[in-house]
């Protein structure tokens, strides 16, 4: 589904790339888990291959298509979920509108449906009364549900987070990890998650290590 | 859900945020709708002025083509007189024909002696018998002790219109006195005398047969004492004077003067073409004989005072939008720095940048329609505190600048005081009326829905343009370094 070729990125200076000559490919119903050291360059390879930046050097294609080709915003709004640290939610909205909204603007099947954004914040333990709260009033592990639940209501076959974890204690943890399985195999998409925890890693279908600007899949 | 919606969400969960921009943004459409209401009350006011104070254009006997006619006669013989033409009223008439010219007034002035009752000694002991001041007709230079001004009513001469004298019995002359020995009397000649309305009093011709005339008292004035300060030093007292009908004042004079006058002063019903029927008058008469000279003093001072408020009320207006533009813009460029993440979740979510600037627009606009509604209500009350405040300090700069370019002061014959034996009594009285005409001009500050409508796109344009401004960090924003980095 995902394919990256002979993908580079450097900041200044291009004799010390982040990593170089990458070719990955990613399919539809598997986990990846992306994890490396900080600074890395991992979080990079994931906003590069979430269409949040250009790569310096190689491409990235979807479904044999280029991102030059699809377009930054266009990818954003109809191929691609994410899900960052920081939930990155709406702060002046409820759980519901947060769904609503994301659904809105990616032009999602069921954009306007409020019954159904209603069940997918249900079956993540965001209850009616929680739905129509104002985010700030719920827990770190009810925001990033919520987080989590904006990318099921979106019909993206491409989900990617940044240590989704990594502000949630060990339950929540789990929680969110069984979601984002849920994803993959019961939706049938492409989940890549970013971390730098083994444990979150070792769940995922498919791991790889950034080290050496390469990357090398684990067993 | 759309970037409508996103809006009305923030701009609801934000209340105190929202709050406070509406009392920002109706501080300054407050100032905006004061400065166009003072606007267009100053055009109102202006064009009420045209209405109310009229302007004049007055036929008389061409002094300097006369005085230059006696100068080449001294060269060449011993003896001159100048020698004035009267008005012929047949050629007033074809002068009245001229469009916007609503009504005239013939004046003819003389002098006779009392005969049935006692002349009103000045106080300054300068006599009595002093009349034949500048600008009277060789006719009139004669001296008598009591002043005729024969008018067609006295209702349009400049003394009445302007209340600087007014009737306290009786009536004043109408154009139905006309042929009659109809009289209006002074009150102080009145109760010095004891007459009153329907007596009778008898006068005796300066001039000719010297004959005694019965006058019939049909009104009793009173002279301002405006108009007595104002005298010059050479008229008789101003309570020696007596209105009677111009053909009255032609009897005294002698039978050559039938159907002609000292002058004929024109209403001009629209001051502003004071210029035009002036030009199209000078067509139709004989300018070696006669002139025509225009009094429109009180309209330009009205007019420069509403002028200056007009003005300032236009750079209140540009001024308050510049200013308000600005402050909205840093208002909105900070609220879009607070509120970057944001801009990068809808960015990441593939939302296009126009619909992010769309929706800040959008907010703005919800809070100027009802900064509009205050300043709505508001800017009636500053626009009066404003405006009252304007016109009497313009109309002081006015009465400063006059003051100083000297313009009144009596070289211009003004209505029937120039023409007839008073000439020139009409300059600082005209001075301070004019002022206090410009002063009295209130401006009626009202909110009418096209000021309402203005002020809305006034609203519009500038929340367009602060958020233009203030968009260029949203066009520039890379959501990877706001939401990862």
């Amino acid at each position: 589904m995902l394919k990256t070729e002979g993908l580079g990125y450097w900041y200044q200076d291009k004799d010390q790339p982040l990593f170089q000559g990458i070719d990955l490919e990613f399919d539809v119903g598997q986990s990846y888990a992306i994890l490396g050291h900080s600074g890395s360059g991992k979080t990079t390879f994931l906003s590069l291959i979430a269409g949040l930046d250009k790569p310096k050097e190689g491409d990235i294609k979807l479904n044999d298509r280029s991102l030059k080709q699809i377009g930054l915003t266009n990818f954003r709004r109809h191929d691609v979920s994410i899900v960052f640290q920081a939930y990155n939610l709406f702060t002046y909205m409820s759980p519901l509108n947060n769904l609503l909204t994301a659904m809105a603007i990616t032009d999602a099947a069921h954009a306007g449906d409020k019954a159904y954004a209603r069940q997918v914040l249900n079956d993540l333990g965001i209850g009616a009364d929680l739905a129509e709260r104002n985010v700030q009033h719920l827990s770190g592990g009810q925001q990033q549900r919520v987080a989590i639940a904006r990318t099921m209501c979106c019909d993206a076959k491409l989900v990617v987070a940044d240590e989704p974890t990594g502000n949630l204690d060990e339950d929540n943890t789990k929680e969110v990890i069984q979601q984002f399985q849920k994803i993959a195999h019961e939706q049938g998409k492409c989940v890549i998650i970013v971390t730098h925890e083994p444990d979150v890693a070792n769940q995922c279908d498919h791991q790889f290590r950034l080290e050496n600007k390469q990357f090398v899949e684990l067993a | 859900m759309n970037f409508f919606k996103r809006a009305w969400l923030n701009v609801w969960a934000k209340k105190g945020r929202s709050v406070l921009l509406i009392l920002v943004s109706s501080a300054i459409l407050m100032f905006v709708l004061a400065g166009l209401l003072i606007q267009s009350a100053a055009v109102k006011a202006t064009s009420q002025a045209k209405a109310d104070v009229g302007a004049t254009v007055t036929l008389s006997a061409n002094r300097q083509a006369a005085f230059k006619k006696m100068q080449s006669r001294t060269t060449s013989s011993k003896s001159s007189k100048m020698t004035l033409t009267p008005v012929k009223l047949s050629d007033a008439a074809k002068v009245a024909q001229l469009s916007n010219i609503s009504g005239y007034n013939v004046t003819s002035s003389t002098s006779v002696n009392a005969s049935s009752y006692d002349t009103v000694s000045m106080s300054t002991g300068m006599g009595s018998s002093t009349g034949g001041g500048p600008g009277g007709m060789k006719s009139s230079t004669s001296t008598g002790d009591t002043q005729i001004d024969g008018v067609t009513a006295t209702s349009l001469t400049t003394a009445f219109s302007n209340k600087q004298s007014k009737i306290t019995k009786g009536r004043g002359i109408t154009a139905a006195d006309k042929n009659t020995n109809n009289v209006v009397i002074e009150k102080d000649l009145a109760s010095q005398n004891n007459l009153t309305v329907g007596d009778t009093l008898t006068v005796k011709e300066a001039t000719g047969d010297k004959d005694k005339v019965k006058l019939k008292v049909v009104g009793i004035y009173k002279a301002s004492s405006t108009s007595s300060s104002a005298a010059s030093p050479m008229s008789t007292d101003p309570a020696n004077t007596m209105y009677t009908s111009y053909t009255l004042a032609n009897t005294f004079k002698g039978s050559k003067y039938a159907g002609t006058a000292d002058s004929v002063t024109f209403n001009v019903s629209n001051p502003a073409k004071v210029s035009s029927v002036k030009t199209a008058g000078k067509k139709l008469i004989n300018t070696s004989k006669y002139s025509l000279s225009t009094d429109d003093a009180s309209y330009q001072t009205v007019k420069a005072s509403m002028d200056n408020v007009e003005g300032f009320a236009n750079k209140i207006v540009w001024l308050v939008a510049i200013a308000g533009t600005i402050i909205l813009a840093l208002i909105v460029i900070l609220m879009i720095r607070e509120r970057r993440f944001e801009i990068g979740v809808l960015l990441s979510l593939g939302e296009a940048r126009w619909k992010v600037i769309a929706q800040f627009f959008t907010e703005m606009l919800m809070v100027i329609v009802v900064a509009v509604a205050i300043a709505g209500v508001g800017g009636k009350f500053v626009g009066n505190q404003l405006g009252s405040q304007l016109v009497s300090q313009s109309a002081t700069t006015t009465q400063t600048t006059s003051s100083s370019t000297g313009q009144p002061g009596g070289g211009e014959p003004s209505g029937n005081g120039g023409s007839g034996m008073r000439g020139g009594n009409g300059g600082p009285g005209n001075t301070s009326q004019t002022t206090k005409q410009a002063t009295d001009t209130k401006l009626e500050v009202t909110v009418s829905a096209v000021n309402l409508a203005e002020l809305g796109g006034f609203g519009l344009a500038i929340t367009f343009l602060s958020i233009m401004i203030a968009s260029g960090g949203i066009l520039r924003l890379e959501p990877k370094k706001v939401l990862i980095s």
